[in-house]
């Protein structure tokens, strides 16, 4: 099932795709790209969690992440340990005590919003699994240039690039969840980029909802 | 009878102390522990730091090496941080190669030295594509009780203000490298950047330097790095929703931190270059 977002894409926006349930093994999986950014994220859970760590009052929630070619950094590691702080917070836990959940994410294509993209592709994979979830989360990635224009559209030249900002944030209150930022900037450009990427992030929800409706999930 | 009780409900212990804005340790929300630095602590590095915050300790040793510069980037060296978390420091820890929290603290620092950019990696290389200093950045934490990559970075940086260099006469042509270790010098650090971890406690309270007690009890952390005027680095991994006053909040705070953190290297490298 192929969603485009055409319909509300506008010349600044990144252009969002999904495919669901691109892999038959998994529980839940995804195909998400965002701009030339693409990731393949999927979710097994709940399942069965090894001894070591077993929870007794929630699953325990493992995250892997995999780079393009060679086998994962350190730098992924702090990847990994940002998307399992986000799905430990989003994905109904406390329903599922002594089990695993297990997110893959897989990088396909890194074009500059490579973090957002991965977590907006669990985001989705977690709703193609149909886990219970406490509410959708939706990242958006913000470029600072040197000249002080702030964009989501990463620019083609990165020596032009001075910061990188990800926020996502739920869409119940609109609240920040995360945020992971790249480069110096001043605190003035952090509130504007943390307002753009809030408007930003209604289209990443509509996005999200149009996707399912599309795939006959809701 | 208050050690019985912490004991058997640490959560309701700390909400009775926090429902009267205090905590156990006798600190306001927005007080910091006392913090210690002490430069030049290994005299076989070629710098080193002791950085306290409170009980947590990191001690921090800088050793230069010679090398060959990446044939991507031929004109700059290498500044790479190590952290350490032996079983020494907590029982949350196993000996062996580094557990997931050390390599994501690591990252974390070598983010914010590249953030920052506080130490120009284009004036450690002696010669473009020949000759190259790579300078070994390895954290050692002695003591964790909370708030570790502000303590770290406090080391980290105290560090690198007390690193000098020996002068190095490189001959290209025949390729030989004198070492004239008596005439050594400071490197240059650009910047300052000073990080602020803050936790949050049941959704709303936000505790400034928490000790490892308050971060495992806690819902959520949020880090800001403060570079100068700058922010460098703006880092909640998940945990509990903040609205974007809270988060400004966080931010605020963390500036007035900083200032106070950057005295007190200042005063201290200071008073390491009168004594050598």
């Amino acid at each position: 099932m192929d969603v485009h977002s055409k319909e509300f894409i506008s010349s600044n926006t990144p252009e969002l795709k999904c495919e669901f349930g691109a892999l038959s093994r998994s529980d839940g999986s995804v195909l998400f790209s965002e701009g030339e950014s693409v990731i393949m994220a999927s979710i097994y859970g709940p399942v069965e969690a090894t001894f070591n760590k077993i929870v007794i009052d929630k699953a325990s929630v493992d995250c892997y992440y995999r780079p393009k070619a060679g086998v994962p950094g350190v730098q992924d590691r702090l990847r990994e340990s940002v998307i399992r702080n986000i799905c430990e917070i989003a994905v109904a836990i406390s329903l599922y005590p002594r089990t695993a959940v297990l997110v893959n994410v897989q990088e396909m294509q890194n074009r500059g919003q490579l973090i957002s993209c991965a977590i907006n592709a669990v985001s989705l994979a977690c709703l193609d699994s149909g886990i219970d979830m406490k509410f959708v989360f939706g990242a958006v990635s913000c470029f600072l240039s040197n000249n002080g224009e702030l964009s989501c559209i990463p620019s083609i030249n990165e020596d032009t690039v001075k910061a990188m900002l990800v926020f996502v944030f739920n869409n119940t209150t609109g609240g920040i969840i995360a945020s992971h930022t790249e480069g110096c900037f001043s605190i003035e450009q952090y509130k504007i980029a943390l307002e753009m990427c809030r408007k930003e992030s209604r289209n990443v929800f509509k996005f999200i909802k149009t996707s399912l409706l599309a795939a006959d999930k809701l | 009878m208050a050690e019985e009780y912490k004991s058997l409900h640490p959560l309701k212990y700390y909400r009775d102390y926090f429902a009267h804005d205090i905590r156990p340790d006798g600190r306001e929300f927005a007080d910091y522990r006392p913090v210690i630095v002490n430069v030049g602590s290994i005299s076989t590095a070629d710098g080193s730091a002791i950085a306290k915050v409170g009980k947590t300790t990191v001690i921090c040793g800088v050793k230069a090496e010679l090398c060959r510069p990446r044939p991507e980037c031929p004109n700059k060296g290498f500044l790479v941080p190590n952290l350490e978390l032996s079983p020494l420091c907590s029982s949350k820890f196993k000996s062996g190669p580094p557990g997931e929290e050390a390599q994501v603290l690591t990252q974390l620092i070598a983010d914010v030295i590249e953030n920052s950019r506080c130490i120009n990696l284009e004036e450690l290389c002696l010669l473009k594509d020949k000759l190259a200093w790579c300078l070994y950045a390895d954290l050692v934490c002695l003591d964790y009780d909370g708030s570790l990559l502000d303590a770290c970075i406090v080391a980290l940086m105290a560090c690198l203000r007390s690193v000098t260099l020996p002068h190095i006469d490189y001959d290209p042509a025949l390729d030989v490298k004198q070492t004239n270790l008596q005439e050594r010098r400071h490197i240059a650090v650009h910047s300052m950047p000073l990080a602020c971890t803050l936790a949050i406690f049941d959704d709303k309270i936000l505790l400034t330097d928490p000790t490892v007690e308050e971060e495992n009890l806690s819902s959520g952390s949020v880090t800001v790095v403060i570079n100068g005027d700058e922010l460098c680095s703006v880092h909640k991994p998940g945990g509990s929703i903040l609205s974007e006053d809270q988060l400004l909040d966080c931010i605020g705070k963390s500036q007035a931190r900083a200032k106070s953190l950057q005295e007190l290297i200042n005063s201290a490298v200071n008073a390491a270059n009168k004594m050598g």
